[in-house]
């Protein structure tokens, strides 16, 4: 029987990675004739000319070279689909604003009023990568699925899940009137955590008790970095660089904050649980002393590194607007205040999200393994 | 009083109390990778300088600060320390690839708006700034799972001697794909908060799917968040490969 039972969960493999396979075919062919869809026209590039080289030197002394490329391409979609286009196309040798293009790539533009009997022209929109965007997040979901088995899939899931439950609470934000963002986002906080770490480790005992300190953690962070930034009246914070939003960036800046730190303070939470669980199992006489310092042990452990990963992954975004600054000769201070102030925020009260939730998860698991003492 | 001080401040004395030495020199590592990135960015302003081979550096600083200064020089962080540099130079390769593919250099238009006074004649070669930012975001995580990974097989292997290099190297996927799920969502939800504000634009101004997809500033972030994502699954088999490789051909585990 056993046989029998391990030939079928083979074929099952067999069968979801030949789906899986298909709907990567397919979702790659659509990407590649998905023209019709959208509203803006399309152009394929035909025809590559350089038609210029300009080497400049700016006010600071940043030496760059301005091409001007002449394109010839065809449109794929629309009413004029089919017909030549001429495009004049500006880049730089950094390529910090436009790239350089070639023969095969596909652009968004826009029309310019047709003149009669001339061929059309038109202004370059952006261009259109979806095909390799796809293609990524394939490789993305290959490696996961081949490293992880189960718990990759559960990872793409989990990722998944948790863009959707974003998407949907900024939602009803926007659409509705007198919401409170911080609300929305601390309801999606709730929702996240739970589905995620169940789907990280399942339903047990270990974690229950890992999302009761995660949801602890979070919320104290929340009220420490609000209080914080009431109490010094936001001094230092420069919200400059949110300046594209229509919107206050005070609370957009504090909701990125909760749900940023969400995923670093759940991994604590889970670490933490799940070894002082490990221990119980092994052990079932394991007094609340020896739980508490093997739990702030392993918490010393991770504290570093946790704190790292948050740092590197907020402050790293920054680089290209640093370089801007000090190319333009913009004073240090000055520079680092203006592009690292919110994300050195953010790092910071998700480090400390990070360290409080070390006590708060052993406290919590160990409520929670007593529990199960009584019990047995 | 400046708010980022008095966090500066709270993160430290919470370090302190809960993590005693260890949590000092933690802070101190923060500290320190801080000025590392300042410096490697600063360097990045001279157009003939790599801004790759600049990356690689600065990984390989940030990961001896990681790795050998909040824990401590020995074989396990030793294993550790090779495992991150290998899949960081890697995964280098792969996103300098991605970054060139999907054109995701330099600024969008989204980020531009409030800097119309600067002169972007840079001279420096963006995309490859644009795949340093990618892997920088992410050696946080990878030196962290590696030393995740590579720290219970020691302790296996000091346990059971006699296991094959095979056996190690699959425990070491066991314990690997246990921290995929929690890394991963580490950095999704760290990079989902910074995106926040974005979001919330693109659907102010009622964005179609197909306008989100192609817009500059959400590929590079759609880029960002799955090129960690292969970073955090990547790590895995090549750190488990480095230390089952190390423990059975110079058997260091035994000595200790």
């Amino acid at each position: 029987m056993p046989l029998k039972k391990q030939l079928a969960s083979l074929w099952r493999i067999r069968v979801s990675f030949l789906l899986l396979f298909l709907a990567f075919v397919g979702s790659m062919l659509f990407v590649y004739h998905n023209h019709s869809f959208y509203e803006d026209a399309i152009v394929e590039i035909v025809e590559t000319s350089l038609e210029d080289r300009t080497e400049v030197t700016d006010g600071y002394d940043n030496q760059d070279i301005i091409f001007t490329q002449h394109l010839l391409g065809e449109l794929r979609n629309g009413d004029y689909k089919g017909e030549s286009i001429y495009i004049v196309h500006e880049y730089t040798a950094s390529g910090v604003y436009h790239p350089e293009f070639s023969v095969g790539d596909e652009l968004f533009v826009v029309i310019d009023q047709p003149l009669a009997g001339e061929m059309l022209t038109g202004g370059i929109l952006d261009v259109k990568r979806d095909q390799d965007l796809l293609f990524l997040a394939w490789v993305f979901i290959f490696v996961l699925l081949i490293v992880g088995k189960r718990q990759g899939f559960l990872a793409v899931i989990s990722l998944f899940v948790n863009a959707v439950i974003i998407s949907y609470a900024l939602d009803v934000y926007i659409h509705t009137s007198n919401i409170r963002l911080l609300l929305m986002m601390g309801i999606a906080v709730i929702l996240m955590t739970i589905l995620s770490l169940l789907l990280i480790s399942g339903f047990h005992e270990r974690t229950y008790a890992a999302i009761v300190a995660t949801l602890l953690g979070t919320f104290l962070l929340l009220l420490i970095a609000v209080f914080v930034l009431w109490l010094t009246e936001e001094q230092g914070l420069r919200y400059e660089e949110m300046a594209f939003l229509t919107r206050p960036p005070q609370t957009v800046f504090v909701a990125g904050l909760l749900v940023g730190s969400l995923g670093a303070v759940m991994d604590v939470a889970v670490t933490i649980s799940s070894s002082l669980f490990g221990l119980y199992e092994k052990n079932h006489s394991i007094s609340n002393k020896d739980l508490k310092s093997s739990g702030m042990e392993i918490g010393k452990d991770i504290m570093g590194t946790m704190t790292n990963i948050l740092f590197f992954a907020y402050v790293s975004g920054t680089i290209p607007s640093l370089l801007l600054y000090f190319m333009n000769d913009a004073p240090l201070g000055f520079a680092l205040s203006m592009n690292l102030s919110l994300e050195l925020t953010r790092a910071l009260a998700g480090g400390i999200g990070i360290v409080l939730t070390i006590p708060i998860g052993l406290y919590t698991t160990i409520f929670f393994v007593n529990r199960k003492r009584v019990k047995v | 009083m400046n708010a980022l001080v008095l966090l500066t401040l709270i993160l430290f004395v919470s370090m302190t109390i809960i993590g005693g030495k260890k949590g000092v020199r933690s802070f101190v590592a923060l500290f320190i990778n801080f000025i590392v990135l300042i410096i490697t960015v600063l360097i990045m302003t001279d157009p003939s300088a790599n801004p790759i081979l600049l990356t690689i550096i600065a990984c390989i600083l940030i990961s001896c600060t990681t790795l050998f200064f909040i824990n401590e020089v020995n074989h396990k962080t030793k294993t550790a320390f090779v495992s991150t540099i290998l899949t960081t130079v890697l995964l280098l390769f792969f996103i300098a690839f991605i970054t060139e593919r999907t054109m995701i250099q330099g600024f969008a238009d989204e980020e531009i708006e409030g800097l119309t006074t600067f002169s972007f004649y840079l001279g420096v070669d963006f995309v490859k700034i644009a795949a340093s930012v990618i892997i920088m975001s992410t050696i946080g995580a990878v030196a962290d799972e590696a030393i995740s990974i590579s720290s219970p097989m020691f302790e296996i292997y000091r346990h059971n001697p006699h296991l094959s290099q095979k056996e190690l190297f699959l425990s070491g996927i066991r314990i690997g794909k246990d921290l995929l799920g929690s890394s991963a969502n580490t950095l999704f939800f760290a990079f989902f908060g910074g995106y926040l504000a974005l979001l919330i634009r693109f659907k102010d101004l009622n964005y179609s799917f197909g306008q989100i997809m192609n817009a500059k500033v959400f590929r590079a972030e759609m880029v960002t968040i799955l090129c960690a994502g292969i970073g955090v699954a990547l790590i895995i088999p090549i750190t488990a490969f480095i230390t089952s490789y190390v423990l059975v051909k110079f058997e260091v585990g035994k000595e200790q």
